[in-house]
C-alpha cells in the first residue's frame, strides 16, 4: 500500500520564492472571485486544480488507463483493476511493481485469482453450477478470467445483488475465495443490456476515477452539481467548482481557513444541534482509515473489511491487516486505557463562556456573510442597470469587487474565531508551545485580527451607501477601492502571522491550513 | 431461486448427512432452519450438543446466511447473543459455499478458537494465558447447557 504522506512533498516548496505562481484551471472562468490581476500568495505553497465534470471525467480516466496499460501492455480492464487498487495513483502502482513484482501485485489488485484453475469444464456438454447446485447446458454458463465457471443466470442475479450493495467497482469471482475481479467485458455480457444494473455499473467504473482517487473530491454541493475537483499540488486548499461552492478540499467541508480541518470538525460538532442522521452516524459507523467513507458494522467480530477493502479494528478504528481470516490477523492491540477522558468532561464546561464569546462572533460573521452573499446578486443586476444607463462613468465594477472582498474576509474572520478558540487557551497545543509564548501570540494576533473586522465594517458599510441612487461619486470609488486593498493587505498579514509565526511554533500536530489566495 | 438452492441443500443434506451435524427447517418457513452440532471430540465441547439458528436472507445464495448459536457456548469467537465472528460468513462469504460447509466450519472453529480475532476479549486472554482454565470453563458451560 502506498504511503499517502510523502506523495505530497513534492508539492511543497517551501523556500524563500514568495510570489509563487497560482494557477487556477477553472474551465468556465473564475468571475465568481473577479479580477485578472496576479495572485500575491500568502504562501509559496502551489495550488492547482480542476473542475472535472462528466466529459472530462472519461477523457482524464481515458488517460490514466491507456498510460496504464501502456506500460504494463496490459489491457484496459486489468489496467482499471490495478488503478482502482492503487486509488488512482500511477506512480505508487509503479513504484510497488518495481518493488514485490508484478505478480503479487496483479493478486492484491485482483487481476489474478488466489485459487486458480484451468477451466476443467470446457469440454464438456454440461457444468454444475457451484451456485445454484444444477446441470446447465455449457452454453448457458461462463467461465471468467481465473477460470471459474457458473452458470449465466446465477452470474446475472449475482451481479444485481453486489451492484445494488454499491460493489460495482470490486465485482469478484463468485468461487470461494478467489478474489479476483470480473472482467468488465463479460459483466456487460452478462447483464441485459439497458438494465438499471447494468447502467449503474458503467457509472460506478466511469466514477471510480473520482471516488476512489486521493487527487479527486466530488464537488459537495447540495443538490448535487455533478461535478468533481481534482487536485494537483497541496491538498490544503479551498477550490471553487464551477457551480460557485468553495469547499476544503482536504476534508470536502465548507472553507475554514484560517481554521485547520481538525478545529473546524469539533467546532462544527460542538455548534451544530445533531441532526438525527449525524446521531445515528456516530452511533453506527466509523471513518474507514483508508478511503474515510462511514463503514457500518453489521455484526460479527471487530475486525471490520470496508468496501474499498481496509481491514480495521472496530473499537480503535486503526487500520489492521487485510489478510484477515479467521486463522490469522496481523498482531493488534488497542484495549488500553488512555487517561484523558475525564479531563476531556471537565474541560467542556470550564470553556463554556469561553466558547459562547468566540461561537458569537464567528455566528455573527457567519450571518452576515449569508446576508452579504444574497445581495450581490442584487448587486450584479444593478451594476448592469447603472453600466448600460450611465455614459459619463460607466465601470461600475469597482462595486462588485469591492463586495467579493467583503464576502471572502467574512469567511476568513468568522473561520479566524474558530481558529482563535482552539489555538489560544485551549488544551489542543498545550505541549507544544508555552504559556506565555502563546499568550504573545494572541496579543499578535487579536490586533491583527481586530484591525481587519475594522476595516471591513468599513467596507461593508461603504459598500451600503453605494446602493443608494445618489452616491455614484468618484470619492465613493476610491473610498471603496482603498479600503478593498487595505483589507487584502491586513488578509495577507494575518496569514503571515498565522503561518510563520504561530502554525510554525508547532512541533507535532499536523496543522496546514489552506493558504490565502486572494487579489 | 433461493427457496430452488435450500430446497436443493436439504435434499443434499439428506442424501449424504455429514456426520457430525445435522440441519434442516425449524417449521413451515423454508427460509429458517434450525441445525445442531456435536461438540468435537478433540474439543472440551465433547460430549454436547449445540442448537444453531439458520436465517436465509431472500437473495441467498448471493448474500451470506445468518448463523448463530442458540445454546450458550463459553468460546473466544462467539459472544452472549450467540453472533459467530467466522468470516466466511462476512466478508469471504461466496455463493460456492453451502450450510454443510459452514456448519464444518463452525466445528473446526470450536476445535480452533481463533483468539487474535476475539469477540470475547476476556474469553480470548484466558485462552491464551491459562489454558486450563479455559478448557475448564468450556467443559463446564458444555455440560450445564449442552448435555442432556
Amino acid at each position: 500500500m502506498a504511503d499517502d504522506s510523502d506523495l505530497c512533498s513534492d508539492y511543497y516548496d517551501d523556500d524563500e520564492d514568495d510570489e509563487s505562481d497560482q494557477l487556477y484551471q477553472v474551465d468556465s472562468g473564475n468571475d465568481y472571485l473577479g479580477e485578472d490581476t496576479q495572485p500575491e500568495a500568502s504562501s509559496s505553497r502551489k495550488q492547482e486544480w480542476t473542475v472535472i465534470d462528466q466529459c472530462t471525467l472519461a477523457k482524464l480516466q481515458n488517460g490514466a488507463l491507456e498510460a496504464v496499460s501502456g506500460i504494463m501492455g496490459c489491457s484496459r480492464s486489468t489496467a482499471r483493476k490495478l488503478l482502482v487498487h492503487f486509488r488512482w495513483d500511477k506512480e505508487s502502482l509503479m513504484c510497488t511493481v518495481a518493488d514485490k513484482g508484478q505478480e503479487v501485485v496483479y493478486r492484491a489488485a485482483g487481476v489474478t485469482s488466489a485459487v486458480e484453475l484451468e477451466d476443467p469444464s470446457a469440454s464438456m456438454a454440461e457444468v454444475d453450477c457451484g451456485s445454484c447446485l444444477c446441470s446447465v447446458a455449457r452454453n448457458e454458463c461462463t467461465s471468467m478470467e481465473c477460470g471459474h465457471i457458473f452458470c449465466n443466470s446465477c452470474w446475472q442475479q449475482y451481479f444485481d445483488v453486489q451492484i445494488s450493495d454499491g460493489n460495482s467497482r470490486r465485482l469478484r469471482c463468485m468461487a470461494f475465495r478467489c478474489g479476483a475481479i470480473c472482467d468488465e467485458g463479460k459483466v456487460g455480457e452478462l447483464l441485459p443490456d439497458s438494465s438499471p444494473a447494468l447502467k449503474r455499473y458503467q457509472q460506478a467504473l466511469l466514477e471510480s476515477y473520482i471516488e476512489d482517487n486521493q487527487n479527486v473530491r466530488w464537488c459537495p454541493s447540495a443538490p448535487h452539481c455533478g461535478r468533481a475537483i481534482q487536485v494537483d499540488g497541496d491538498h490544503y486548499c479551498e477550490p471553487q467548482c464551477c457551480c460557485g461552492l468553495m469547499f476544503c478540499f482536504k476534508c470536502g467541508d465548507l472553507p475554514h481557513s484560517p481554521a485547520t480541518c481538525e478545529m473546524f470538525q469539533i467546532w462544527k460538532q460542538k455548534s451544530q444541534d445533531d441532526s438525527e442522521t449525524k446521531n445515528w452516524l456516530c452511533a453506527h459507523t466509523k471513518p474507514c482509515p483508508k478511503c474515510k467513507n462511514p463503514v457500518e458494522k453489521n455484526g460479527g467480530c471487530n475486525l471490520v473489511v470496508c468496501r474499498c477493502g481496509q481491514a480495521f479494528c472496530w473499537l480503535c478504528g486503526s487500520a489492521t491487516g487485510t489478510d484477515h481470516t479467521w486463522t490469522r490477523i496481523s498482531g493488534h492491540e488497542c484495549g488500553r486505557w488512555k487517561d484523558d477522558m475525564d479531563k476531556k468532561v471537565d474541560e467542556a464546561s470550564r470553556n463554556h463562556k469561553r466558547y459562547m464569546h468566540y461561537f458569537e462572533r464567528w455566528k455573527g460573521h457567519m450571518d452576515s456573510l449569508a446576508k452579504e452573499d444574497e445581495l450581490r446578486a442584487d448587486v450584479l443586476t444593478s451594476v448592469e442597470n447603472l453600466e448600460n444607463a450611465d455614459n459619463e462613468l460607466n465601470d461600475y465594477s469597482w462595486i462588485t469587487f469591492g463586495l467579493d472582498q467583503v464576502l471572502v474576509a467574512r469567511r476568513i474572520l468568522s473561520s479566524s474565531y474558530v481558529f482563535a478558540f482552539f489555538m489560544f487557551g485551549n488544551d489542543m497545543f498545550k505541549s507544544e508551545i508555552s504559556e506565555e509564548r502563546n499568550l504573545a501570540n494572541k496579543e499578535l494576533f487579536e490586533d491583527q485580527q481586530q484591525m481587519l473586522e475594522a476595516e471591513l465594517e468599513r467596507l461593508s458599510h461603504l459598500l451600503e451607501d453605494a446602493q443608494k441612487p445618489a452616491n455614484k461619486s468618484m470619492q465613493l470609488r476610491m473610498l471603496v477601492i482603498n479600503s478593498k486593498d487595505s483589507i487584502h493587505r491586513r488578509i495577507v498579514n494575518l496569514y503571515n502571522t498565522l503561518e510563520n509565526d504561530i502554525l510554525s511554533q508547532l512541533t507535532q500536530s499536523a496543522s496546514s491550513i489552506a493558504p490565502y489566495t486572494g487579489k | 431461486m433461493a427457496s430452488k438452492r435450500i430446497q436443493k441443500e436439504l435434499q443434499d443434506l439428506q442424501k449424504d448427512p455429514p456426520t457430525s451435524c445435522s440441519a434442516g427447517p425449524a417449521g413451515d418457513d423454508l427460509f429458517h432452519w434450525q441445525a445442531t452440532i456435536m461438540g468435537p471430540a478433540d474439543s472440551p465441547y465433547a460430549g454436547g450438543v449445540f442448537f444453531v439458528n439458520i436465517t436465509f436472507p431472500p437473495d441467498y445464495p448471493f448474500k451470506p446466511p445468518k448463523v448463530t448459536f442458540q445454546t450458550k457456548v463459553y468460546h473466544p469467537n462467539v459472544n452472549g447473543q450467540g453472533s459467530i465472528c467466522l468470516d466466511i460468513l462476512k466478508e469471504q462469504w461466496s455463493p460456492a459455499l453451502t450450510i454443510s460447509k459452514v456448519l464444518l466450519s463452525v466445528c473446526s472453529l470450536l476445535t480452533d478458537p481463533n483468539p487474535d480475532d476475539p469477540l470475547v476479549p476476556e474469553i480470548a486472554h484466558i485462552y491464551k494465558t491459562d489454558r486450563q482454565r479455559y478448557e475448564d470453563t468450556a467443559r463446564e458451560w458444555c455440560r450445564k447447557f449442552a448435555m442432556g
